[in-house]
């Protein structure tokens, strides 16, 4: 019978196909938040005094990377608040704000949930009966990024903090390669700095952690965690990649680590081979960092015969 | 022999066709990956090699969802 590799307990909870290595609960939930910290403190995600916002979805990856953060709360080094984003999902997105609220109060952290509808004066279900609508990843995208960057603002946090692992970083590598979209692939990283004073830097803690295991600590935690897919998920590229380095993985188990660990190289060399001097400006209609006269938001509300509703 | 299965808030008696059935035959049957579930047997988790016995109670929790 296989016993943890750690501490010989025989109830093991996962067998690391890339290491052959053996865990039960308590050394997985240690495993994990040690590996959060190193990428933390090798990639200097943190500074003592940091207040960090924390894009909180209530689904497993922002929770653990909520939980993981306030253990630095704890100890002082940094302070911490969350935002929420309501895009208006009907019978969805209830139950992950209910979660989110549950995980702020328990742990005494502000919190504050921004929707889709007072921010834009409409919401997803909307705009998903709206005649040629884009595909919904695109608005959620770029509106969610809108709402917590200004939320970040408003809160005066130094950081944003998002639950990206390892596989959403590996997709990102691959999709943007494969794209040729080399302005995409300079910013993939533990920690993204704007130009723009408006932006706020964002940070990854989980970004070397396999998005299973970080499912499997929520769990193993017993954290409460929104478990239901998105009504307007569809095929995606980012679908289709995802299903080759799945497939990949089968045999060759530690091809995400390799992929990350190797673009993490290359991508020193992308920086100084493609840096430029591009400056941000401001959108004309609402006055958020933009490359050009109107943001993508603005070019979005516009389609839709809407604006920004707040200011 | 029987064991109890739940999975997306449905629970139902199955029966189990031998001894030497684990999580990862259920998984297989049920066209579910073990790379998208995390599975527990009588309330605690356990890896997809883990043998089912009569009167277990297995629950599938699917944490990563297509998209």
């Amino acid at each position: 019978m296989e016993v943890c590799t750690k501490c010989a307990n025989p109830k093991i909870i996962i067998k690391r196909k890339q290491s052959g290595q053996a865990l039960c609960k308590n050394c997985f939930i240690e495993n994990i938040q040690k590996k959060a910290i190193k990428t933390i403190k090798k990639e200097n995600l943190i500074d003592k005094g940091d207040k960090i916002l924390v894009a909180l979805s209530g689904g497993k990856d922002s929770v653990a990377t909520l939980d993981i953060l306030n253990t630095f709360k704890e100890r002082n080094i940094i302070d911490l608040c969350a935002v929420t984003v309501d895009e208006g999902i009907a019978n969805y997105r209830e139950d992950g704000i209910a979660i989110a609220r549950k995980h702020t109060k328990r742990l005494g952290i502000e919190h504050k949930v921004v929707s889709f509808k007072d921010s834009f004066d409409t919401d997803l279900d909307e705009i998903m009966k709206v005649p040629n609508h884009r595909i919904s990843c695109s608005y959620c995208g770029v509106f969610r990024r809108w709402i917590i960057n200004r939320a970040a603002r408003d809160f005066e946090a130094d950081k944003i903090a998002t639950g990206h692992n390892l596989d959403d970083e590996v997709q990102a590598i691959l999709m943007n390669y494969l794209e040729g979209n080399i302005d995409n692939l300079k910013v993939i990283g533990a920690k993204t700095q704007s130009k723009s004073p408006l932006f706020r830097s964002k940070i990854k803690p989980l970004r070397e952690i396999p998005e299973k295991e970080i499912g499997l600590y929520t769990i193993a935690k017993d954290l409460e965690i929104h478990l239901a897919g998105c009504p307007y998920a569809q095929k995606s590229f980012r679908g289709e990649i995802s299903e080759i380095i799945k497939n990949l993985s089968k045999n060759h188990p530690t091809i995400m680590y390799s992929t990350l660990r190797g673009f993490d190289k290359i991508k020193i060399g992308l920086k100084k081979e493609y840096s430029n001097d591009f400056q941000f400006d401001s959108c004309i209609k609402c006055g958020e960092p933009s490359s050009n006269e109107i943001c993508r938001v603005c070019t979005f509300l516009d389609e839709l015969g809407k604006k920004v509703a707040i200011e | 022999m029987n064991f109890t299965l739940i999975f997306k808030n449905n629970k139902e008696v199955k029966s189990l066709a031998n001894d030497n059935t684990s999580i990862k035959d259920i998984l297989h049957d049920m066209d579910l990956s073990s790379e998208t579930v995390v599975a527990k047997k009588n309330g605690e988790i356990v890896v997809e090699d883990e043998k089912i016995q009569d009167g277990d109670e297995i629950q599938l929790i699917q944490i990563i969802y297509g998209g």
